[in-house]
């Protein structure tokens, strides 16, 4: 618990660093989005704001904090992003493996072995990949719907906090949170039931054209 | 056999009438005939399976696919659709309490619904035995490095949603082989998952999927499974307030339920209304109901012989040939109705029946030969549903005309008394007679366009296929194709068949064809494969896999090594060196074992023991979308035993087969009636007068369908034997006619009558909504009144006026 928040202070901080060298779009967007955004910054204004991205690629680093493990495990790879619904991960260390989620299909392959899977048959991956893939193109309803959710911050530093509605998820995922600058995720952090937590950093390589 | 005692009736017949001991001997005789009859089809299996009309001694893999139709997993799942209803929740608590009561019932192998709960009991048993499940283990994988990657992998799903499944499982199985093999079982397309249960993706609906414990054969058990579901759905919506869900039901045992009650209610129906209409028409003729009575006494003998005869022949009535039960009633009234009108007018009262005998029934007698030569066909035909319907023909016409020579004269000696509008008929049927042959020309030119016709479309208008005669209404196999999608059940298109001698084998040539199979899957060619070597590998891989654990001390040490870098400490895997130990003593998964435990129903769906001996293994294919056909074959190739079997590929050769089989059948048969009325007519020239209005009746016929655009197929072509056969009467009689110039008015009435009862009940069976039954009446019905009138029209030789002339003398 303790680390956990250390390390999402971390992040929050490293996000803040950044934020100053992109001031002048940071400005622009401010400008576009005034209008409706002025007092407070709410989930239509996020999600505006990221449906305005079509795609997008990223290199992610994840590091994963699990009971009874010596020390975290780490991982990193690419990601990618089509609107409305595809949707990539592919962590080249410390394993090759890659999880490509297509509308409904699921493809994941790890060593030699590749599966195919239909997501709506898992309803708790496809919560969350909904949450991934709704944050992303900015499909409010598509997050609503498997997530209580609260948007915190401003346009160039937010954080969406959200809780599953579903029981099957729920009882393996305590909360999500995605922090991100304008229409670009850069964080990801999952809670589990159990204490486990997972989070990720992500760096966009193809920023938003 | 029928015939014995009637021989005997005839040679007592010197006398002006028969005896009355005569009489009551026939009638018993009769009597007990018939009821011998009924006990027999009270006693009866009537089937309805489509397979009936597969032929007998088909190659390899028709014979596999014969096997799977009749009796394989196909034959005996149950789609299941729990459909609106107030919302999701409602339908899922439907559902668990639907598949509740299923499992139950002890009447099915399996039940499934989405719930996880049924894999519970199977979860720990594929846990206990993974070490001889798991394709990864090998030599290899025991090593240090081996242990290294595997455990490695394994620690990569923690911190995970995935990592909550694993997490449990960790100290005991670090190298991940459980998941290796639950991930392999799960199906690459299954359904979506809707507060718990499955759901439909398309629809708001609840699915489930079921197999009965039932072979697909057996009807009679498949309707009580049905019932049950029905049943079990009943109680569990029956307390339910506001909008109940409905119950959608589908798959191969609802619809071979449902063709059996359709074909056995629709030939029911027909014939009730088909008496009916050819009832009035005989009252209109006779104006008694007694001729009436009396004429249907041969139709009833007929139905009752042919079917007894078909029960004791075959075993069993399918429901096609009981179908048939209404076509013939058109063809073995005519008996009586020539009986009843030309035995009339008898010189001496009671000695009608003499006159009749000695001018008529040889004609009848030849008409039955050349009727029983052309369904004779069928019975050669090595398919047992056309084996059936040859039979029940003949039998029935046989015993029909033997009723119509030896009971009627008993019941009545005179023939029909009374007129009714036959005065009419016979003035119409003169005027017919007279005019016709003026059209010959035009008649002829038609035939010969029809010819053309035909010629120029050729083997094109031989279009119908084996679904053709599915009597399945379009909504019926809409409402499967959608279920199907929601389950993601395979329609078993596609088949992978493993055999053997023994089930060691089969197992052995099942693994050799997953091991390619896997290939295609990590290409993408596959979504995935179902195959019983998942539960039950066989004893070779089972020995190799324990041969690969080490002992515990060579695990341990290996254990240290490849856990150098590793976060997981090595002092929590102390269980998994346990499992090892244990797992390289456990004794060897056998079939017999599994059979009563939770997969049970599984293996017995994937694997089975073929009924000409030694077993099969099929393996389900789920194709993805760079699925090749080509390429699965050319995969395959060289294991033994193992073959790829193409579900429509296979129908549709097995089809082609049969329609050609048919083809020589029906020609064979016309030939052998051709040859028959040779025989008896001694003359090139009347042979050819009786054929050539048959031919050109059959020519018109299939011209119109074609100009129609029907496409035709088996039955059709029996159909045509049956115009043949049927018309082949009305020929004969105008042949007589002319050489004899002895046809009265009644006789022309007769003739008329006869045709109009053909016409009528083929007609009704034109209009029925069972495909096959309606392909045979849109033959029959206007075959049989073309050969009537073209009989007419090509009467050469014979004055036009004299035979209505001299009947009015």
């Amino acid at each position: 618990m303790i680390s956990g928040s250390k390390i999402r202070g971390e992040l929050g901080g490293s996000a803040g660093a950044v934020q100053w060298r992109d001031v002048c779009r940071t400005l622009l967007l401010l400008l576009a989005f005034s209008a409706s955004s002025a007092w407070a910054f709410e989930l239509p204004d996020l999600m505006g704001l990221l449906a305005k991205q079509k795609s997008g690629e990223a290199r992610f680093t994840e590091q994963r904090f699990v009971r009874g493990l010596e020390g975290p495990l780490n991982a990193s790879g690419t990601l990618s992003f089509t609107a409305p619904d595809k949707l990539s991960r592919r962590t080249l260390t410390p394993r090759p493996e890659s999880m490509v989620v297509d509308g409904n299909n699921m493809v994941l392959s790890r060593g030699e072995r590749t599966r195919t899977m239909t997501l709506d048959s898992v309803p708790e991956l496809q919560g969350l990949v909904e949450a991934m893939r709704g944050t992303l193109s900015g499909d409010t309803a598509a997050l609503t719907r498997y997530f209580k959710s609260v948007v915190g911050g401003s346009v160039d530093g937010w954080t969406l906090d959200l809780q599953p509605l579903d029981n099957r998820l729920a009882a393996q995922v305590r909360s999500v949170r995605m922090s991100g600058r304008g229409s670009e995720v850069l964080g990801l952090e999952m809670e589990f039931v159990g204490g486990d937590r997972s989070v990720m950093t992500i760096v966009p390589t193809r920023p938003a054209p | 056999m029928t015939s014995r005692q009637p021989v005997a009736t005839s040679a007592a017949t010197g006398a002006s009438g028969l005896s009355r001991q005569r009489r009551i001997v026939v009638l018993l005789v009769w009597l007990a005939i018939v009821a011998a009859g009924v006990v027999l089809i009270t006693r009866t299996h009537f089937s309805a399976d489509l397979s009936a009309f597969l032929p007998q001694s088909p190659d390899a893999r028709q014979r596999v696919l014969i096997e799977q139709l009749q009796t394989g997993v196909a034959s005996r799942t149950l789609l299941i659709g729990i459909e609106d209803g107030t919302d999701a929740t409602q339908r899922a608590v439907v559902s668990r309490a639907v598949a509740g009561a299923m499992r139950e019932s002890g009447l099915f192998d399996q039940v499934q619904n989405g719930d996880a709960s049924d894999w519970k009991a199977a979860g720990t048993w594929l846990f206990d035995h993974r070490y001889r499940l798991s394709t990864s283990v090998t030599p290899e994988r025991f090593t240090a490095a081996g242990l290294h990657d595997a455990i490695a992998d394994t620690l990569s799903l923690l911190g995970t949603p995935a990592g909550n499944l694993v997490k449990p499982l960790l100290d005991r199985d670090p190298t991940g082989e459980t998941q290796g093999v639950a991930e392999s079982l799960i199906p690459a397309n299954a359904p979506r998952t809707e507060a718990g249960v499955w759901a439909s993706r398309s629809a708001p609906r609840a699915v489930l999927l079921a197999t009965t414990h039932a072979s697909g054969s057996d009807l009679d058990a498949l309707t009580i499974a049905i019932a049950k579901v029905q049943s079990a759905f009943d109680a569990a919506t029956r307390d339910m307030t506001g909008a109940k869900p409905r119950l959608r039901l589908s798959g191969a045992p609802v619809f071979s339920v449902q063709s059996r009650d359709q074909i056995k209610g629709e030939a029911i129906h027909l014939s009730i209304v088909g008496g009916i209409v050819m009832g009035c028409l005989l009252l209109l003729a006779f104006a008694s109901p007694k001729a009436l009575l009396i004429a249907f006494l041969p139709v009833a003998t007929g139905v009752v012989a042919g079917t007894a005869t078909v029960s004791l022949v075959f075993g069993n009535v399918h429901g096609l040939t009981m179908g048939f039960g209404s076509t013939l009633i058109g063809e073995t009234i005519d008996y009586a109705i020539y009986y009843l009108i030309q035995a009339r007018g008898a010189a001496v009262p009671g000695t009608g029946w003499q006159r009749w005998r000695d001018l008529n029934w040889p004609t009848v007698r030849l008409g039955l030969l050349t009727s029983v030569c052309g369904f004779a066909a069928l019975l050669f035909s090595g398919f047992p549903g056309l084996a059936q319907l040859g039979v029940f023909s003949i039998a029935g016409l046989v015993a029909a005309a033997l009723a119509t020579r030896y009971v009627l004269p008993v019941l009545a000696p005179d023939g029909a008394t009374g007129m009714g509008m036959r005065r009419t008929m016979a003035k119409v049927a003169g005027a017919i007679v007279r005019g016709l042959p003026r059209l010959r020309l035009g008649l002829f030119a038609l035939g010969l366009a029809a010819l053309a016709l035909l010629a120029w479309r050729g083997a094109d208008l031989w279009r119908a296929n084996l679904s053709a005669m599915s009597p399945l209404p379009k909504e019926a196999q809409a409402l499967d194709e959608s279920l199907r999608a929601d389950i993601g059940a395979s329609d078993g298109g596609l088949l992978v068949v493993a055999q053997g001698a023994d089930v060691q084998t089969v197992l052995r040539n099942a693994e050799a064809a997953s091991v390619r199979l896997e290939k295609m899957v990590d290409s993408g060619e596959l979504t995935g494969f179902e195959t019983v070597t998942r539960f039950l590998p066989s004893e070779a891989a089972q020995q190799a896999r324990v041969a690969s654990l080490p002992d515990s001390a060579t695990l341990r040490t290996r254990l240290n090594e490849a856990m150098k870098d590793l976060p997981l400490p090595v002092a929590r895997l102390e269980p998994f060196l346990a499992d090892v130990e244990t797992a390289r003593n456990q004794p060897m998964v056998q079939r017999e074992d599994l059979a009563s435990g939770p997969l049970g129903p599984i293996v017995s769906s994937l694997m089975y023991q073929r009924p000409g001996g030694g077993w099969g293994a099929l393996i389900a294919l789920h194709p993805g979308t760079k699925f090749d056909q080509a390429r699965l074959e050319s995969a395959l190739a060289g294991v033994p035993d193992v073959q790829v079997v193409d579900v429509g590929r296979e129908l549709g050769a097995l089809y082609d087969r049969y329609l050609h089989e048919a083809f020589v059948q029906v020609l064979l048969g016309a030939l052998a009636v051709v040859v028959l009325l040779g025989l008896y007519l001694r003359s090139p020239r009347r042979l050819l007068a009786v054929c050539q209005p048959l031919v050109f009746a059959v020519v018109l016929t299939l011209g119109g369908l074609a100009v129609l655009q029907v496409q035709l197929g088996i039955l059709h072509l029996v159909g045509m034997l049956l115009v043949v056969a049927v018309g082949s009467n009305y020929a004969l009689f105008f042949d007589q006619l002319r050489e004899t110039g002895r046809a009265d008015e009644d006789t022309l009435a007769s003739l008329m009558l006869a045709n109009l009862t053909t016409v009528v009940s083929f007609g009704l069976i034109a209009i029925s909504n069972i495909p096959s039954l309606s392909a045979i009446g849109r033959v029959v019905a206007p075959g049989a009144m073309l050969a009537l009138l073209l009989s007419a029209a090509f009467v050469r030789g014979a004055p036009p006026a004299p035979p209505v002339s001299s009947g009015r003398r």
